[in-house]
């Protein structure tokens, strides 16, 4: 297992799609760069803390970003080797087809962790300039160590509500339907966030949990339904695309 | 007992209701080279995907090393090498580093394994370019490297002569059998150039329609080759009249409206030439010639040449 993860770091080289979620994962501390930018200059009075920066980003980056940058890491991992034609040369070595996808999801694990590394450091670097030049409140090392954990956190959770993509792309052996499927759950998140729905919708409920202020509308339904409902669709994905790819032939 | 490296015994596979591949038995004898004829559709590439496990029969047996091909997998498989159709590799990386890869994968065997399998199909001094950039030739060859960088027992090797020029498959045809002869490599190769597959195998298996049709040693075909003379006339009903009355040769075919051949009384050529001239034929071609694998193929699968 070890030695396929290695390699599936080996097979990133050069490649464009790492660098293309490197800035995906950007696009969220921009978005919200932005906002606050535009807020300052509407309400020069308001002094912004450095919390509601982090929350912007985590609620951009869970709700909006994420369905379609992270859903773009799943479809490329889980569709190359069909795209690429390289199951049959590896599969041959051999390697158990089991193993193999497993190594996929413990990669698509450490590639979703290093994106919320990512915004969470553009997060506090854009908080900086921002203080430097317009001024913020409450900023400081444990602010920001806070809300690295949640952003650790939200990236594990995003992990376990992407898995059904993955059998999206296992099915389809393509980038096309993960993405559709993506654009519909992202749409989802923006009907339902501030609705009773959102603490039972899969894709929106991981915001209740990184999220510090209430963005949201307050869940409605317990914790174990929220927890079971992410279990839930996190178990069908991650078993439907270990089943499929096992019993499917390579062609 | 038998030394047989793949057995197939009553092999099949369904798609959907339709017979990609009927009750084969494959017999490829330790050592030897074995090409697999056939058209397009015959279920060549089925077949080897199914010896390499990446298609489950519907039924049947395989046996690789006299095994079946399910029980220790990790052991029969280290020991094979191959190619399936084109080759695939990550466009992203060069030809070293995707070897890199399946030696990482598969255990390194041999310190320059990577190199002297590049050295061979002639790769290594392409190092900077990407797989994505390779031509046709270049990328076949990188398969042929990843099929025999880790020095396997036996190479399963579909059309690996696509897309290589006349040097480099005289090249490689060079390599595979001093892989065979000096090595003991057992190969197991389908090719639609059947001139290659002539001047390679030892033993050669004919599928049609997803059934193997014959399987025969190669020393025994040229045996049963034959000679032949060709006579290109100008009215061969005529002509075939003429052999049988006057020379008693039934052991002719007509091929066109133009063309017979006749596989007796070679040495008559002459006397039957003067025959034909002297009943009013014109006879624009005579040559002497034999069988060749192509002739046979035909008559076998009852069809002008493969696919």
């Amino acid at each position: 297992m070890a030695n396929l993860l290695y390699c599936e770091f080996l097979k990133l080289k050069r490649s464009k799609m790492f660098l293309i979620s490197f800035f995906g994962a950007l696009v969220a501390p921009i978005f919200m760069l932005a906002n606050h930018i535009g807020a300052h200059f509407r309400r020069p009075d308001v002094i912004f803390n450095m919390a509601s920066f982090y929350d912007d980003t985590l609620m951009f980056t869970l709700l909006l970003i994420g369905p379609i940058v992270y859903v773009v890491v799943v479809a490329y991992l889980f569709s190359r080797e069909y795209t690429e034609n390289t199951l049959k040369t590896i599969l041959t070595i051999p390697i158990k087809k089991t193993t193999f996808i497993i190594s996929k999801f413990a990669m698509l694990f450490v590639w979703l962790i290093f994106l919320s590394l990512i915004s969470w450091v553009g997060t506090s670097i854009f908080s900086v300039i921002f203080h430097a030049v317009f001024g913020l409140s409450e900023i400081g090392a444990a602010v920001a160590f806070d809300y690295l954990v949640r952003f650790m956190l939200g990236g594990m959770f995003m992990f376990f509500v992407v898995t059904p993509f993955a059998f999206l792309a296992v099915w389809t052996k393509g980038f096309v339907v993960p993405l559709i499927a993506a654009a519909v759950v992202m749409t989802g998140n923006m009907m339902l966030m501030n609705t009773n729905f959102n603490a039972i919708y899969p894709w929106t409920i991981p915001a209740h949990f990184v999220l510090s202020n209430e963005i949201l509308h307050p869940p409605v339904y317990p914790y174990p339904i929220m927890i079971g409902s992410i279990a839930i669709v996190s178990a069908l994905g991650f078993i439907s695309s270990v089943v499929l790819f096992h019993s499917e032939d390579v062609n | 007992m038998n030394d047989y490296v793949i057995e197939t015994i009553g092999l099949t596979k369904q798609f959907g209701g339709q017979f990609g591949v009927s009750n084969l038995g494959l017999h490829v004898p330790r050592e030897k080279i074995y090409g697999l004829l056939g058209r397009n559709g015959a279920g060549k590439t089925t077949t080897m995907r199914m010896l390499l496990n990446l298609v489950r029969p519907t039924s049947g047996t395989i046996l690789l090393f006299g095994d079946d091909y399910r029980k220790q997998q990790d052991k029969i498989y280290r020991k094979i090498g191959s190619i399936i159709e084109t080759s695939g590799f990550y466009g992203n990386l060069t030809g070293y580093e995707n070897l890199k890869i399946l030696a990482q994968l598969r255990g390194q065997h041999r310190k320059d394994s990577i190199n002297h399998a590049l050295e061979v199909v002639g790769l290594h001094s392409e190092t900077k370019k990407i797989f994505s950039k390779y031509s046709l030739g270049m990328k076949q060859r990188l398969g042929i490297a990843a099929a025999i960088m880790h020095e396997p027992e036996l190479l399963i090797l579909d059309e690996p002569i696509n897309g290589l020029d006349p040097i480099g498959i005289h090249e490689i045809r060079k390599f595979l059998l001093s892989l065979c002869r000096e090595r003991g490599t057992t190969i197991f190769i389908s090719s639609h150039v059947l001139s290659e597959i002539e001047l390679l195998v030892d033993v050669i298996g004919v599928m049609h329609e997803g059934q193997l049709v014959e399987e025969v040693d190669m020393t025994q075909l040229r045996k049963r080759s034959r000679q032949y003379v060709e006579y290109a006339v100008s009215a061969v009903n005529t002509a075939a009249l003429l052999l049988e009355r006057q020379f008693n040769i039934s052991d002719y075919t007509v091929c066109d409206d133009s063309i017979i051949r006749v596989y007796d009384c070679i040495d008559k050529r002459g006397d039957i030439n003067k025959c034909f001239v002297s009943h009013d034929l014109t006879v624009t071609t005579v040559h002497v010639s034999e069988e060749k694998l192509e002739d046979y193929f035909s008559g076998l699968i009852g069809g002008g040449g493969i696919g």
